[in-house]
């Protein structure tokens, strides 16, 4: 282990038994008893444990003072990795070697009881997260007047508003001074200012004090402002990892080979069927596919339609909802052409170009119509899925505020 | 701070170290505090409770007692019950706060990395500041009674250490179990209202002893309780109703097989408690 190297990570795995877990074994004695009867009964069965690998042989090592980023889909092994690292669970093959004090924050105000007060909850929290009496009573002042709750210090934390609590959490958080520091998704409570308050304090510790931090999120947006290297994981396996910039791009690129979808078994279409639409596609402007669309880039939605015979005056629509299926708008070359194609007999291909994409991080749907004159030829409700992560639509390196809306404006703000 | 270098591996296991005990003894201490602050929160008696639930045992119990003894003296007979059911009580709550103390605290160790050891440690602080208020009833019931004081009262506080050992052993060893069976939470209590009668507490081990034949009194001497209650009675009144003192070694014995046992149990699995919670 070189002297710059605080972590070491060699071949770790780790394995769950999915059966074992989940269904072969009951959760009570008796259950239990019974069960073990079945499995002497049929012994062969009991062969039928599945292992599911959560990671698999994971290695790389971080230096001090590197802020990473590990990246990935649900499932991809992120959480178990923090997991293993900070201690909770073990792992089944490999070896970490760390030096230094660690602190894990997997979760916000671990250990809060609602009946204590913020006063008593700051040192309950604080001694669980591994600091000791003498680092909190030290740090109290600064605590309390982070979290901006001075007037109800005193008051149970049951008391308080959802936002108060978890300020008050991450106040005490924001405060560990460990040297290696690892954040699970945490950030994505919170209202955005107090988020961006944290994330702040974060970078201080890290650049400033040569502090190691590894971060998990979903938002592309804080990882790349946070970090400056990436770990990128795939089915518990580690695809990439290096710096930032080349991590987050493998990613978002990521699952080009499946990603085609195909709308073959939707039964549910309306229409004369004369034309039906086939598959789609997201790429980027690059023409890559990728699986998610990123605020503020060009974005493109290919759908492979097929038609029976040739069609004049042809129309494509989609509609994009949001996730409470609120419709957001609708693209159609019936509104931004003057005149509408001919659609030729055979397979085509429609290309949905959106500039500068100006939708904020999440999920949203479209539906997908299709016309001739009066006709209706194909209409498929919620086709698809558009996964939106949060990026740099206005190209100031700032982010706008999460839960502040679902669309950016290319807008401008002067002060006269 | 800790600046060792530290190495996880899939087969490295813990145990039982003192030193990272006390470099986590302020969430000791703040897991105790917190335990005792909320357990008599909002209830308009708060500590008071503490009291009154084992005077009421000792009413009902001492007064049954007095008739089945026939003891002319009641005020001694409630005495006698009230130190056997005080230190029953303290084993009874130590052995099932600490059986329920790790599930009860898995949202803690699923997020954060400490010695799972800290969680059932700070129960048995908690049950004994419990333990150490109800004394209040020993020392009015000294008083009432006119009963002398013999020097063996300052071996006590053994016995007091003796019943913690007693339920901390059984309760870690139920702890463990309990991960994966939530079944413990059921069989405790009938553990516990069972073990009462086997257990000298509302009736001298002398009048189990008539009863039993000579042969089995062994069996009744396993109960790791009986030295515990026994001693404590010895120290307090001078009085021993055990006069076989290979039967009272055995017991303690006892008491320290099954801490062994619940400790090294406890180790045994204690690094996948979160896979299995």
């Amino acid at each position: 282990m070189s002297n710059s190297t605080v972590i070491k990570v060699e071949g770790l795995s780790k394995q769950y038994l999915l059966n074992k877990q989940a269904m072969k074994k009951s959760d009570t004695l008796y259950g239990n008893f019974i069960q073990n009867l079945k499995n002497i009964k049929n012994l062969a069965k009991r062969k039928e444990l599945t292992e599911f690998w959560a990671l698999k042989d994971v290695s790389f090592e971080i230096n001090q003072g590197d802020r990473v980023g590990i990246i990935g889909r649900n499932g991809a092994g992120k959480s178990t990795l923090l997991k293993i690292l900070s201690r909770i669970t073990p792992p089944t093959h490999g070896r970490i070697e760390y030096s230094g004090r660690m602190a894990s924050l997997l979760e916000v105000g671990t250990g809060f009881h609602g009946d204590l007060s913020g006063r008593e909850n700051i040192y309950l929290n604080g001694s669980i997260l591994g600091m000791s009496k003498h680092e909190i009573d030290r740090k109290f002042d600064e605590i309390v007047a982070f979290s901006e709750i001075e007037t109800f210090i005193d008051t149970p934390v049951k008391r308080y508003s959802s936002g108060m609590y978890v300020r008050l959490a991450f106040a005490v958080a924001a405060h560990l001074e460990p040297e290696i520091l690892i954040v699970d998704e945490v950030l994505a409570v919170g209202d955005a200012a107090f988020q961006k308050k944290c994330m702040g304090k974060m970078e201080d510790v890290s650049q400033n004090h040569g502090r190691t931090i590894l971060f998990v999120s979903h938002q592309m947006a804080a990882v790349q402002n946070l970090c400056n290297k990436g770990i990128y994981l795939k089915n518990g396996q580690l695809v990439e990892q290096g710096l930032i910039e080349q991590v987050i791009p493998t990613y978002l690129k990521s699952g080009a080979q499946s990603n085609l979808q195909s709308f073959e078994h939707r039964t549910d279409r309306t229409g004369s069927g004369k034309v039906k639409f086939e598959s789609f596609r997201l790429l980027n402007s690059q023409n890559q596919e990728i699986d998610h669309a990123q605020s503020g880039s060009d974005f493109y939605i290919e759908l492979t339609i097929n038609a029976d015979e040739e069609v004049s005056n042809f129309v494509a629509s989609m509609g994009i909802d949001d996730d409470f299926g609120t419709r957001i708008t609708h693209l159609s070359n019936d509104t931004t052409n003057q005149i509408n194609p001919i659609l030729p007999k055979g397979k085509s291909k429609v290309l949905f170009k959106i500039n500068k994409l100006p939708l904020s991080s999440g999920i949203y749907t479209f539906t997908l119509f299709s016309s001739s004159g009066s006709e209706v030829l194909d209409w498929l409700q919620d086709a698809g899925k558009i996964d939106v992560e949060s990026g740099d639509y206005y190209q100031t390196g700032k982010i706008a505020p999460e839960g502040q809306g679902k669309i950016y404006l290319d807008y401008s703000v002067s002060i006269l | 701070m800790n600046t060792d270098k530290i190495i996880i591996e899939s087969n490295s296991s813990s145990f039982f170290s003192i030193k990272e005990l006390l470099r986590y003894k302020s969430l000791l201490s703040n897991l105790a505090k917190r335990d005792f602050l909320v357990r008599y929160k909002q209830a308009f008696a708060g500590i008071a409770w503490a009291l009154f639930k084992p005077l009421i045992s000792i009413l009902v119990f001492g007064y049954i007692s007095a008739k089945i003894t026939n003891s002319g003296n009641s005020a001694q007979s409630f005495l006698f019950v009230a130190s056997a059911m005080l230190l029953w009580q303290l084993f009874s709550n130590v052995f099932n706060d600490v059986s329920n103390s790790i599930v009860t605290n898995a949202n803690l160790f699923s997020k954060v990395y400490f010695p799972k050891i800290i969680i059932p440690i700070s129960t048995i602080l908690v049950c004994l500041v419990d333990f150490l208020i109800s004394l209040i009833i020993l020392i009015v019931l000294f008083i009432i009674s006119g009963q002398t004081v013999h020097w063996q009262i300052v071996l006590a506080p053994l016995f007091i250490i003796l019943t913690l050992i007693n339920g901390f052993g059984i309760g870690l060893y139920f702890a463990t179990i309990n991960v994966k069976y939530r079944d413990v939470k059921f069989i405790v209590p009938v553990i516990l209202q069972f073990g009462m009668y086997v257990t000298p507490v509302i009736l001298p081990s002398s009048y189990y002893l008539e009863r039993i034949p000579e042969w089995l009194h062994w069996l009744f001497c396993l109960n790791p309780m009986v030295g515990a209650i026994e001693g404590f009675k010895y120290c307090l009144f001078g009085v021993n109703s055990i006069n076989d003192i290979t039967y009272f070694t055995m017991s303690i014995l006892v008491s320290f097989i099954f801490l062994i046992i619940g400790i090294k149990y406890f180790y045994k699995f204690e690094r996948n408690f979160v896979d299995y919670i």
